[in-house]
């Protein structure tokens, strides 16, 4: 997939996370406002490369609010923007899911 | 002479498909079924996260013994098709198709849902399916709907829809959805599935959503649709056996027992032969007990 | 039920209960003309109850009143804040602003907000992509070579005069190096990319002369709205005074800038003042140099305001002693457009 807009999914209301991703250049790089970010930021950081991996980016810039979301949301949103960058909401990636 | 066991659905919980914190907290209110809402409760622009957000938090979550059911949108909307992909993937136990007008849109349904379990190499038939009326023709096509598939498990009545297509609205006494009620819980019964009531929405109105429940027992339903998980303990109150029922009913199955004990396959109390239908409400008077905590797992009174 | 409604401040029936909402929160001095300019104003209702509300204008968030009286504090402001990003964001907006009281500032840092400055009166926040950083990365460096004493210029350039010519050359006797930025918001009669074009051509044969667009934290919408819209001398105030600070602390140290050169400003009140609190944040990090406008050859000053009174009445043949040839030419090629364009109301008086 390649990405060909910026582009934003989730919220920063509780439980929540929003990501917005857009092109970079020099592979994951991610942004991340968390209250819980010294307990849980390394975990939230793999949760959102894995992902992204998995769906072929390699090179994204990544803004992360998290309010305290499960692995499940923080994946969930993670799929969500980068279909929306992608422009393939709707052709999902259905082996990635 | 033991009836297949039916499964309980007094409490059918809506949850905003795209709201992560009710739908991470979606199982720990008890409800007998939850139904995870892609269809009205999410705008357009979020139709896609919020079918991600079901499909994930059905990967991950504990939802316990809960039924779980998806209300996808309709076969006229492009999320249609994408909507029964992900939750049939997810493994979902049913999807609601909403505005359900004829048995035909059930059978269309039926062969992309079946379509979708080959695709994902999914259980054939493993994906259950219900209706939900909306209109004036839904409801006089409930008949035929109900029995329009055999991986139905049950017909909902939403009554905004419909009261609208009535050109008329809600009342407090329910007199304008007396006919599709009732229309409704006949189909189901039918064609041996489950009928779930519509949605009351009044949170401030106690004594209105009681009163409701109460009519909707009354009349068969095996449950309501609800809103709120507040609901819930207020529902299974109306659907708690008394101690009379109960004793009855454990009469009834202590009867079957000692029946089959002595290797008869007739069973009889008070010199009554005890029929299927007898067998089965005893059966289920004994689950709402245990399910309203009433008794235990052996059928003994829990003390309070 | 808690619920999102888009609120029409047209309505006569919504605008009092807006208003009372934002004024039991001591948010009451803002003109019709500013509420006007807003593109939508979202309300969380709940139990018929208008308990939070946000408005955006472009890429502003504004007018964010939350009532957290017996309330978990936090949820609404994140309910009604969520709505109207997510809202922009469909509009294909991922860099959002707000202007806010300084003690929301944290709140709007919970959710992703960076402060860029603040005074007692208000602070400024953006979140999303691209944001200051990249900004200022894009920004081309003169070489190490040129000199230690860079300045920089910004400017409307509406369109590029003789006047703007002559600050430009003054500030290069003065230093090194000038940096020009050209305002970024669109709504002059020259747009946003032919202003920039004719300062670009216009200081053409200047080496050590760098045109660069302004973005979204020199005289922009974002930053100094009432520089666009009628506003109090209050709102001005303190305006110009976060967009001077961000001026002083973020893009000088990237750009290694000195000194700032403005023009005098004998006509327009809101650049007199914005002028005036330019002298007061600045120095001593960067100097403030203020130059006499140039004046035409019967005394006058010249002004861009002129060139566009004259470019209405259709008096283009003297604009030569007002404006450098490629500006000339420019107008001269598409009059007959920039008349339209005034004539569908394009405002020339103002900035």
């Amino acid at each position: 997939m390649e990405i060909k807009t910026t582009a934003v999914a989730g919220t920063v209301e509780s439980s929540d996370i929003q990501i917005m991703l857009s092109a970079g250049h020099q592979g994951i790089q991610i942004e991340l406002e968390s209250d819980v970010e010294k307990v849980f930021g390394a975990q939230i950081r793999q949760t959102i490369t894995t992902t992204l991996q998995q769906l072929g980016l390699s090179q994204v810039n990544v803004k992360a609010v998290d309010k305290g979301a499960l692995d499940c949301v923080i994946k969930a949103r993670t799929i969500t923007a980068a279909q929306r960058a992608c422009q393939t909401t709707d052709t999902p990636a259905w082996e990635v899911l | 002479m033991v009836a297949e066991q039916e499964r309980l659905r007094r409490t059918m919980m809506f949850v905003p498909g795209n709201n992560p914190s009710m739908v991470k907290d979606a199982g720990i209110y008890g409800a007998d079924s939850i139904m995870f809402d892609l269809e009205d409760a999410v705008s357009l622009a979020e139709k896609d996260a919020a079918r991600n957000l079901v499909y994930e938090a059905l990967q991950t979550q504990d939802y316990g013994t809960a039924e779980l059911v998806v209300r996808i949108n309709g076969a006229d909307t492009n999320f249609y098709t994408n909507d029964i992909k992900a939750m049939v993937k997810a493994g979902i136990d049913v999807i609601r198709l909403p505005k359900t007008e004829s048995a035909a849109m059930i059978q269309q349904l039926e062969q992309d849902v079946l379509a979708a379990e080959k695709e994902f190499g999914r259980p054939i038939g493993s994906t259950h399916l219900m209706a939900a009326i909306e209109s004036a023709k839904g409801v006089l096509n409930a008949p035929a709907i109900a029995a329009a598939s055999s991986r139905m498990i049950g017909i909902a009545l939403s009554a905004e829809d419909y009261t609208t297509d009535m050109k008329t609205h809600r009342y407090p006494d329910g007199a304008e959805l007396e006919f599709a009620r009732n229309m409704v819980l006949h189909a189901a019964r039918a064609a041996g599935i489950a009928a779930f009531d519509t949605v009351f929405t009044d949170m401030n109105d106690t004594e209105g959503f009681y009163r409701e429940t109460r009519y909707i027992h009354q009349l068969g339903f095996d449950g309501k649709s609800l809103v709120n998980p507040r609901q819930i303990p207020m529902v299974n109150q109306v659907y708690a056996p008394t101690h009379s029922e109960i004793d009855h009913a454990k009469s009834v199955l202590q009867a079957i027992q000692q029946a089959h004990a002595q290797g008869s396959g007739v069973a009889a109390l008070d010199g009554q032969m005890i029929d299927r239908p007898v067998a089965l409400r005893a059966q289920r008077v004994m689950k709402l007990a245990q399910a309203s905590h009433i008794v235990d797992e052996e059928g003994n009174y829990l003390e309070k | 039920m808690a619920k999102i409604v888009t609120l029409d401040l047209q309505n006569p029936d919504v605008l009092p209960v807006w208003q009372r909402l934002l004024q039991t929160l001591g948010l009451q001095n803002f003109t019709p003309a500013e509420v006007a300019h807003l593109d939508f104003t979202l309300g969380l209702y709940e139990d018929q109850q208008l308990v939070a509300t946000a408005s955006a204008a472009g890429n502003v968030i504004q007018y964010v009143g939350v009532n957290n009286e017996d309330q978990v504090s936090g949820s609404r402001f994140n309910t009604i804040i969520s709505a109207v990003t997510n809202r922009l964001f469909q509009k294909q907006i991922f860099h959002i602003f707000v202007f806010t009281k300084p003690q929301y500032s944290r709140s709007f840092q919970h959710v992703g907000f960076h402060e860029l400055t603040r005074s007692p009166q208000a602070a400024f926040l953006e979140t999303g992509t691209p944001d200051v950083h990249d900004y200022l990365a894009q920004i081309p460096a003169f070489p190490a070579a040129v000199g230690a004493t860079i300045a920089g210029i910004v400017m409307n350039a509406n369109p590029f005069t003789w006047g703007h010519r002559y600050l430009i050359e003054q500030a290069l006797q003065a230093s090194d190096a000038v940096y020009v930025f050209v305002v970024n918001t669109d709504a002059s009669l020259f747009t946003t990319a032919e202003r920039q074009q004719l300062v670009e051509a216009g200081t053409a044969d200047l080496k050590k002369v760098i045109v660069v667009n302004g973005g979204d934290y020199m005289v922009s919408y974002a930053t100094f709205p009432a520089y666009f819209l009628p506003s109090t001398e209050a709102t001005i105030q303190y305006q110009t005074t976060l967009d001077a600070q961000i001026f002083r602390d973020i893009i000088a140290p990237a750009c290694h800038i000195k000194v700032r050169f403005v023009g005098t400003e004998p006509l327009s009140k809101t650049t007199g003042i914005y002028n005036q609190v330019l002298a007061e944040i600045l120095p001593p990090q960067v100097a403030l140099k203020v130059i006499d406008r140039k004046k035409d050859d019967q005394n006058h000053y010249v002004t861009a305001t002129q060139v566009r009174q004259q470019i209405a009445a259709g008096q283009l043949d003297d604009l030569a002693f007002l404006v450098p040839p490629s500006t000339y030419q420019f107008i001269q090629r598409h009059a007959q457009e920039l008349h339209q364009r005034i004539q569908k109301g394009q405002q020339i008086h103002g900035n």
